[in-house]
């Protein structure tokens, strides 16, 4: 009898180190907790969110060409301070005169908006086709904050932001 | 005298605010200050019951508001400490029958004469809560290591810090349970901690001590042995100014403690 619970202790034991890999209901209950908090300190609710993202890319392609699905958008908590990040992975910077076409719509956007938000979104699909060949490495790293954070903080933040785009960057090249 | 007021708030109800404010102001009175706690439960009062002191109850604080009596004689001598009293809630009515201003003026008079000033603050974030906020400058959050409890103290933190009168809160955890901790089961002290960036005054085990000190009316400080009782003791330290180190709550770690602990173990399975 000592003998087999000895033997279920040891077995125990492996079992133990092998469950170390998934994630403990410890770190569950506290990433959880992080994601619902952030909410209601900011008051942003996921629509709101998706909206905001949404926004972004539109303001963001008129100056660079990028990867519009890999586009991250996120609250993460900084000591007591609330910090927006936003990681997007960049195909190709766009040329000046990409940029001065897309500023210029944009003017005449606002002579007369409804002509000129169907005529972007034609070209947004035209850029998008051309820059898949195109798979450039670079990452840029952007970071709004709600709150002024000291620019220590900001380059520690965006460094782990690259990283993070770049892990994903190779995720996909394994995919394709 | 210009005493402290302390008001012990929770958002989450039965986290242990009770309880705490019961301790936190015995052990404060054993050291030599006086102490006295203010239920403003109004309603669905118990610090009496925690203290034993439920039959000598004459006057609550509605009857001091009401102006039916004097607010020297509504306080409740200890029966054990007489540096320690209690106003208490009227059990009849509800949180409306006392006013913000009413408490922030029954403080201002208790300054005089205590050393400090302890308000037990009801569940919620609505006027109860208001209410026991009004007249204190100091504020101890009380939490569990649960998810509930911890987003109910972020919540309560954002009003107190929006509240100019509050000039410091802490954070005090209660029911931690180091043999969860330990199994990744639990929320550990440090990330309650990290989670609501707030400073720590206290952290206080799991003890089933509390539930016979509460059957019998006497607060757990007074027990010398229990792991509880001395946390509890030194939240009282620490208040007062006292530069105390955190008790270590994991169990011993030795070798002959973790022998014992894999036989035990094994006897444990065989029943």
């Amino acid at each position: 009898m000592i003998l087999a619970n000895l033997y279920n202790k040891v077995l125990g034991f492996f079992r133990q180190t092998e469950k170390e890999a998934e994630e403990s209901s410890k770190d569950t209950a506290r990433n959880r907790l992080r994601v619902v908090l952030m909410q209601d300190r900011t008051n942003l609710t996921p629509e709101l969110m998706e909206r905001m993202r949404k926004e972004l890319v539109e303001l963001l392609s008129k100056y660079v060409e990028m990867d519009k699905e890999a586009l991250e958008l996120n609250l993460e908590q900084d000591g007591d301070q609330v910090a927006l990040m936003l990681s997007i992975p960049v195909i190709r910077a766009k040329d000046e005169d990409e940029i001065k076409a897309a500023l210029e719509e944009e003017d005449k956007a606002k002579e007369d908006t409804e002509e000129i938000s169907e005529e972007s979104e034609d070209d947004e699909e035209e850029s998008s086709e051309n820059n898949d060949e195109n798979l450039d490495d670079n990452e840029i790293s952007d970071k709004t904050s709600e709150n002024d954070l000291n620019s220590e903080e900001k380059t520690k933040k965006a460094d782990e932001e690259i990283e993070t785009a770049q892990k994903e960057d190779k995720d996909k090249n394994k995919d394709k | 005298m210009s005493g402290r007021v302390i008001v012990i708030t929770s958002g989450k109800g039965g986290v242990g605010k009770t309880t705490t404010n019961a301790n936190i102001g015995t052990a404060l009175a054993r050291a030599g200050k006086k102490v006295v706690m203010i239920d403003t439960d109004l309603g669905l009062r118990n610090l009496d019951l925690l203290l034993g002191l439920e039959n000598r109850i004459v006057y609550t604080i509605v009857d001091v508001v009401e102006e039916r009596c004097k607010l020297k004689q509504a306080l409740v001598k200890d029966k054990k400490n007489p540096n320690l009293c209690l106003l208490a809630a009227a059990q009849t009515r509800d949180k409306s029958a006392v006013t913000e201003e009413q408490l922030k003026d029954i403080c201002e008079k208790l300054k005089k004469d205590f050393d400090f000033i302890l308000v037990d603050c009801p569940a919620g974030i609505e006027q109860g809560f208001q209410n026991a906020v009004a007249g204190a400058s100091e504020a101890i959050v009380v939490t569990t290591p649960e998810m509930s409890a911890v987003r109910d103290a972020d919540r309560i933190i954002g009003l107190l810090e929006a509240k100019e009168e509050i000039k410091s809160y802490k954070l005090l955890i209660n029911r931690v349970r180091p043999n969860l901790i330990k199994s990744n089961d639990m929320m550990s002290v440090d990330d309650v901690v990290e989670i609501l960036s707030a400073d720590l005054i206290g952290i206080i085990p799991e003890d089933t001590g509390i539930i016979t000190s509460t059957n019998k009316g006497e607060p757990i400080v007074n027990d010398e042995k229990s792991l509880a009782g001395k946390a509890y003791n030194n939240v009282a330290r620490r208040i007062i100014g006292e530069d105390v180190p955190f008790l270590n709550l994991e169990e011993p770690q030795g070798v002959m403690a973790k022998i014992k602990k894999f036989f035990s173990g094994l006897t444990g399975k065989e029943k």
